[in-house]
């Protein structure tokens, strides 16, 4: 549609998957947690199938901008429009949009009183009420897309971090979103489990699922990303295709990010 | 470099042939002895603080046990046991509450088999203790004799102190058919003899006792004094003080000889009560015996005078008659009048023995007839401990067994499904089930309806003793506890009327005492809920005011645990496009109820023990029939027993619950599983 060609931030940077419809659109978005003004006139579209990797520093405002995008923050000014639906006070949209995303968190976040297998089928049996028995086969499928079928009956207290974070990924894929999210997915997790929860988020981005991933990994951003955003102070200074946001950065915030951490 | 010194090597080959056995550490570090010393005496403070435990606790359980076998009036307990259990509910209640009792085992053994093990050890110990429970008291009964009862005889006067009395001439006494009865008249040496008589005795024996020990009190304290003033290590002062006693004290003559303590033959005579037909009638000389087998059931007369003379008291050593309990209750609307032996609860109904005018005559009655003096260790297990067990063994062998049948089948059930994925899946869906029967099925037996059959009404205000507690208890708990939850979620709820009414109700009933609240509702339920006023729905009203108080604690319980929650796993749960009302069912609410259970079953317990407060406004509940206990006339101002009892009672109910739950908490279900 129109929106595309009129994005103020494809300038300057040649998307192909612009040409399509984005799926997730933030047009001039602010919010404040109370005087404090963390996004500021956020402009950003991703189009399906894209696989958007946010970096920046602590407080940057990366999580809140992914947290506004599902409505777990409100934001206060601009639009948010996911899969052509605005993201308002209508409950019904916000439930929606929230069916057609999923998301995983730093912390896990397993519901610890439910199995492996119960905290996956809990959502689609109670959301889409589909039946019992053909979600708990698709879990099952799930579990074994991520690696780990033989835990489906264990509690999350009996699984490690990686475990954990893997069945979260199943869970949020058993509601069939167009598009994820991942706040720090492998942040909370011992080195020798990062890996295994990354292969995984990588199988998913060659499967061709819409993903909106803030991370530290940068070998994970060069390799998977289609475009990298760099925010600071609640902005978006900085975005490009991987090889050329390493290689070439242009704003002297961004050459300071990367010079520390690269 | 140059400056470094070389250290010199010890370049000697070495291997180690011969392998240093594996030993047990020394003994002073493991096992008991080990524990004793690190626990018990680890340091000069530690050994000292143990040391004066021991002698605290040597202290307190040697005077509780001293007095609770020589001097406590225990009747006080086994004559009312079942005001203790049951109150004064209606015989037809009987059998409701045993099914009770039994379901109640049932749910224990299907609870145990589902969540928990009992393991075959655990069987033994019980089988043990109820198989003693029958043995004990058998064996108590059957080794010990019982102590006899004294009675006097004679037509004079004896005086001790300001009590003055005149032995009865005739007492009437129940005793069953075959049974032996034996007499002696006993004669005295001295005082001592006199005054250290103990058991069973009638006012005229003890006032003789009496009068004997205070002679000799006297005649001691007057051999100290003349001692000392013999002696040369007095002040003047003391001297004078002595010297006045010595002129205020008087030593009378010996009781025995004042009174020519059975001195001359007694006339016995014994009747049958109904009759009065003469089974025996003989003259009985000193140090002889006599014995009678009695032909029946039921009540005899005993005629007793001394033959020779008006000034001598005969004392005689009677066994085949003991003290009567007697209760008089309204049966079909006339009084009818029971009659219970102390010491074997023989039973005999009406038929007391009048005189030539139509009053009754005097009986061997449990208050005349007391039992008197230091009771020795063998009249404690005669007469106290034995027939207390034995009333127990009946009603728990019953509990466990059925606990044991429904463990049984339950572990039957297990092993049949023992090749499915969760063999106990059966098993706690029963238990489940059980207790969702248990709430409404206790209800009915105990409340029951209508007028007529099996499950008739019941009277709520005969609800009394254990019962009435654990009424109270369960049902402030099981009502209170939706309640609860609703005002913890309300008073977390986004809602600012709602929260603000949560959260005015929580504060209100936490901040008015119990005991005010209870007050309170005797007085004012009836107008809110007119069908629960009148005396007869007193119950219903304190059960109000109970839950009403319950689940304002419950709900600050309950918001603790959603409190402890990490917002993660609301936030988990709305990105999975839960709607709220889904994620307070599936989410939130089970994991803070797990993980409030311990605060809950501390609640529970509080709960339990807070029901006594009843008692206050005019319920009899367990603490209720203690304090009705000493209004009875034979334990007339008798608290101490029935207090002892009642907080063991208390006790062991608090400990169970308790106990079960720290077994939730161990399991892992009671915290959220992280």
């Amino acid at each position: 549609m129109a929106t595309a060609g009129n994005d103020p931030l494809s300038q300057g940077t040649t998307i192909s998957q612009m040409d399509e419809e984005p799926i997730i659109i933030c047009r001039d978005m602010n919010k404040w947690f109370g005087e404090f003004h963390v996004l500021r006139d956020i402009n950003v579209s991703v189009a399906p199938q894209e696989v958007v990797v946010i970096i920046g520093p602590s407080g940057s405002g990366k999580s809140t901008l992914i947290r506004c995008i599902n409505r777990l923050e409100e934001h206060q000014e601009g639009q948010i429009i996911v899969d052509g639906r605005e993201m308002g006070h209508d409950v019904r949209n916000i439930a929606a949009i929230r069916r057609e995303i999923g998301m995983v968190f730093q912390q896990f976040n397993l519901f610890p009183h439910l199995t492996a297998i119960q905290n996956i089928t809990l959502a689609p049996i109670r959301v889409r009420h589909r039946p019992r028995a053909e979600v708990e086969n698709d879990a099952m499928q799930l579990l074994e897309r991520v690696g780990i079928p033989e835990q489906a009956h264990k509690y999350p207290g009996q699984l490690s971090g990686g475990q954990q974070q893997r069945v979260a990924i199943a869970r949020a894929l058993a509601m069939e979103p167009k598009i994820m999210l991942f706040d720090e997915p492998t942040s909370a997790l011992d080195p020798e489990m990062i890996k295994e929860v990354l292969d995984v988020m990588k199988e998913l981005a060659l499967t061709g699922m819409t993903m909106l991933v803030v991370t530290h990994e940068m070998g994970f951003a060069r390799e998977v990303a289609d475009r990298v955003l760099f925010m600071d102070e609640g902005r978006i200074v900085e975005q490009g295709e991987p090889e050329h946001f390493f290689e070439r950065a242009q704003h002297p915030r961004t050459k300071l990010f990367l010079s520390q951490i690269l | 470099m140059a400056g470094r010194r070389q250290p010199r090597r010890l370049d000697r080959n070495i291997a180690y042939f011969d392998e240093p056995p594996e030993r047990r550490p020394p003994i002073t570090e493991v096992g008991p002895l080990a524990w004793v010393r690190a626990n018990l005496f680890g340091s000069p403070l530690d050994t000292a603080l143990t040391l004066l435990a021991a002698l605290f606790l040597v202290a307190v359980c040697s005077f509780l046990l001293n007095w609770s076998i020589g001097t406590g009036n225990w009747y006080s307990i086994i004559f009312n046991l079942r005001l203790f259990l049951v109150g004064r509910v209606e015989a037809f209640m009987d059998p409701r509450i045993t099914f009770l009792f039994l379901f109640i085992a049932v749910l224990a053994g299907v609870n145990f088999a589902a969540w928990s093990r009992i393991h075959l050890r655990l069987w033994t110990i019980l089988a043990g203790v109820l198989l003693s429970l029958f043995v004990i008291p058998w064996l108590i009964a059957s080794a010990i004799p019982l102590p006899p009862t004294w009675l006097a005889a004679g037509q004079r006067e004896v005086t001790s102190g300001s009590i003055t009395a005149r032995p009865l001439e005739r007492i009437a006494f129940i005793a069953g058919a075959e049974e032996e009865v034996a007499f002696r008249l006993v004669r005295p040496a001295d005082d001592a003899e006199l005054a250290q008589l103990t058991s069973f005795s009638d006012v005229m024996t003890n006032t003789l006792r009496n009068a004997a020990a205070n002679r000799l009190g006297s005649a001691g304290r007057l051999a100290t004094i003349e001692r000392e003033l013999a002696g040369d290590r007095l002040t003047g002062r003391q001297r004078a003080a002595h010297e006045e006693e010595l002129g205020k004290t008087e030593v009378p003559p010996p009781v025995h000889s004042t009174y020519e303590v059975s001195a001359y033959p007694v006339l016995l005579t014994l009747l049958s009560g109904e009759t009065g037909e003469e089974i025996f009638s003989r003259s009985l000389a000193p140090g002889e015996e006599l014995r009678q087998t009695l032909p029946r059931d039921g009540w005899y007369v005993l005629e007793k005078r001394v033959a020779d003379s008006d000034d001598s008291i005969a004392l005689l050593r009677a066994s085949g008659l003991y003290p009567i309990f007697d209760r008089s209750f309204i049966r079909e609307g006339e009084r009818a009048f029971q009659y219970m032996r102390a010491t074997d609860r023989l039973l005999v109904e009406g038929g007391r023995p009048r005189d030539a005018g139509g009053a009754d005559l005097p009986m061997l009655g449990i208050i005349d007839h007391q039992y008197r003096g230091e009771r020795p260790l063998a009249d404690f297990l005669r007469l106290m401990l034995g027939p207390f067990l034995g009333q127990l063994n009946l009603g728990l062998t019953l509990f466990v067994a059925f606990m044991a049948a429904a463990y049984a089948a339950a572990q039957w059930l297990r092993r049949r499904d023992r090749e499915q994925e969760a063999p106990l899946r059966r098993v706690r869906r029963s238990a489940v089930w059980l207790w969702l029967v248990t709430i409404p099925l206790a209800f009915l037996l105990i409340a029951g309806f209508g007028e007529g059959g099996v499950l008739r009404a019941s009277d709520p205000q005969l609800w009394g003793g254990l019962l009435l507690t654990l009424v109270l208890t369960v049902v402030a708990l099981v009502a209170a506890f939706p309640i609860g939850i609703l005002l913890a979620l309300g008073r977390r709820s986004a809602l600012p009327v709602v929260s603000a009414a949560s959260t005015l109700y929580i504060e209100v009933f936490r901040g008015v005492p119990l005991i005010t609240l209870l007050f309170m509702s005797m007085l004012l339920v009836q107008f809110v809920l007119p069908g629960l006023g009148g005396p007869d729905n007193a119950p219903y009203r304190v059960m109000v005011a109970l839950i009403l108080f319950s689940a304002a604690y419950l709900a600050e319980d309950v918001r603790g645990g959603l409190q402890s929650l990490p917002p993660g796993q609301v936030e988990a749960a709305r990105a999975l496009g839960l709607p709220a009302w889904r994620i307070t069912l599936h989410i939130t609410l089970p994991q803070a109820l797990r993980a409030v259970i311990p605060a809950m079953v501390g609640q529970f317990i509080s709960l339990f023990k807070d029901t006594s407060l009843v008692t206050i406004v005019g319920l009899i509940d367990l603490t209720g029939v203690a304090n009705l206990i000493a209004s009875q006339t034979e334990f007339q101002g008798l608290r101490r027993e029935t207090y002892i009892f009642i907080a063991i009672l208390y006790f062991i109910f608090s400990s169970v619950m308790s106990n079960v739950s720290r077994r939730i908490e161990a399991s892992g279900s009671g915290a959220a599983r992280a």
